[in-house]
């Protein structure tokens, strides 16, 4: 691997004066499944590493009925899938994220890891698109929100600035949350989402989104605004189904063709809007 | 620039100094000799470097020697006691759970990493955690049955 510089801050003051001073050439090290392997294969040459796991309170997963849900940056994906107030409160988090890589490798990566890297085929963004979280950063001019919507700009390339840290995510508490995280894949385990779809019903409206059928993982607002106020029918998810389709714009690549992606994708809106129809 | 960590290292506290840009695997086995751990695929997908840290199997080739500073990090090599071999391992042997034997100290960190958290688990429990372990000789059976045999003992001395 090229050499570069680790920091390990204790302050998130300090991890962003840090990532300031190098102006994009340094990168956050987290639980390091993807920035480690791209250093590894001479995709990044980042002049130095920022660990931010020696930052407090990071770790920390917290929940309550007022204040939701709150995932800290450094909690890894083992920690979400088995925390009890997600499996009580909000299970697609956990079953998106019990999909990504192995044992081994959730054991290390984390949530705001896989949302911050942007892979239009992120496991645990279109749970996260469907619930609108919201992204908590802290920046050379302080902490500031973002909401998941307006995170995601391209492939692998969010909203976030030069010294900005992502500190949570935060997850508002519905009291009616119905719906599964759906993924195709080639293979069950360790594999990337061919295409996946989290389509739920959120306190009586229906929210769908998409991930790896566009540059970023996507919302289908218009199937949304479509079934807003509306009780589902075959008739009705037909049509919802084809006015999500009208907006996703797949590519050719290793998993799968252009065509291929998009018939799953119509494939996997229907089938969850189905099941939300019991 | 070198960084001084500590930590200890299949029961041993370790000070060392390492480079920043080096894998905790390429520590453990060019530093200290302890080749069980293998590079596969360096990229997460083939598990042949799993290690414990802090009783977590991990993969090794992603995670830095820095950061294991102030962790717990057990082996292969630390399964042993006084050359007896722990059970998981002969369990491995029994059932001939191995051919080339590439992938068997990650399988088998896999395996104990289950086991120390969950001393009686299913089948389909033991699949998944050594879903992240590939082995490209023998199939999966007799490595699923070895790890089923140490669960088996355990519940049957309880």
């Amino acid at each position: 691997m090229k050499d570069f510089l680790y920091y390990k801050p204790k302050t998130i003051e300090e991890a962003c004066e840090i990532l300031t001073r190098y102006n994009g050439e340094a990168s956050i090290l987290n639980g390091g499944t993807d920035v480690i392997v791209r250093i590894h294969d001479g995709l990044n040459h980042p002049k130095a590493l920022v660990d931010i796991k020696g930052i407090s309170g990071l770790k920390t997963i917290s929940f309550s009925k007022e204040d939701g849900l709150v995932l800290g940056a450094c909690a890894n994906m083992n920690a979400v899938i088995n925390h009890k107030d997600i499996l009580e409160n909000y299970q697609i988090i956990a079953e998106a994220a019990h999909t990504v890589g192995s044992c081994q490798v959730r054991n290390r990566a984390t949530i705001i890891g896989n949302i911050t890297n942007a892979s239009p085929l992120a496991d645990t963004a279109t749970p996260l698109l469907a619930l609108d979280a919201v992204v908590e950063v802290f920046g050379v001019e302080g902490p500031r929100e973002i909401s998941i919507n307006d995170f995601f700009v391209f492939v692998r390339r969010t909203s976030l600035k030069v010294g900005d840290v992502v500190t949570a995510v935060k997850v508002p508490y519905y009291k009616e949350l119905k719906g599964s995280y759906q993924k195709h894949s080639r293979r069950d385990a360790v594999d990337l989402a061919t295409v996946c779809a989290s389509v739920l019903m959120v306190d009586g409206e229906i929210k769908i989104a998409l991930g790896s059928v566009a540059p970023t993982p996507i919302r289908c607002r218009k199937a949304e605004d479509f079934l807003r106020g509306k009780k589902l029918t075959e008739e009705l998810i037909k049509e919802a189904t084809h006015r999500a389709l009208e907006e996703v714009s797949p590519i050719s690549d290793v998993r799968a063709t252009k065509e291929y992606r998009e018939e799953i994708a119509r494939v996997l809106v229907s089938r969850g809007l189905r099941d939300l129809m019991g | 620039m070198k960084h001084k960590i500590n930590f200890i290292l299949n029961n041993e506290e370790i000070t060392h100094e390492v480079a920043a840009n080096r894998t905790l695997l390429d520590v453990i086995r060019e530093d200290f000799d302890l080749t069980g751990a293998k590079e596969g695929c360096g990229a997460g997908e083939c598990g042949a470097c799993t290690i414990l840290v802090d009783r977590k199997p991990i993969n090794a080739c992603l995670m830095l020697a820095v950061e294991a500073d102030g962790k717990e990090i057990l082996t292969i090599e630390g399964l042993s006691v006084n050359n007896k071999l722990d059970q998981i391992q002969q369990a491995f042997i029994d059932h001939a759970a191995l051919q080339c034997g590439y992938c068997t100290p990650g399988m088998i960190m896999s395996g104990k990493a289950l086991l120390m958290d969950n001393p009686s688990p299913t089948e389909e429990e033991v699949k998944e955690a050594i879903s992240g372990n590939l082995c490209r000789c023998t199939g999966y059976k007799k490595i699923v049955e070895a790890i089923m045999e140490v669960a088996d003992k355990t519940n049957s001395a309880r």
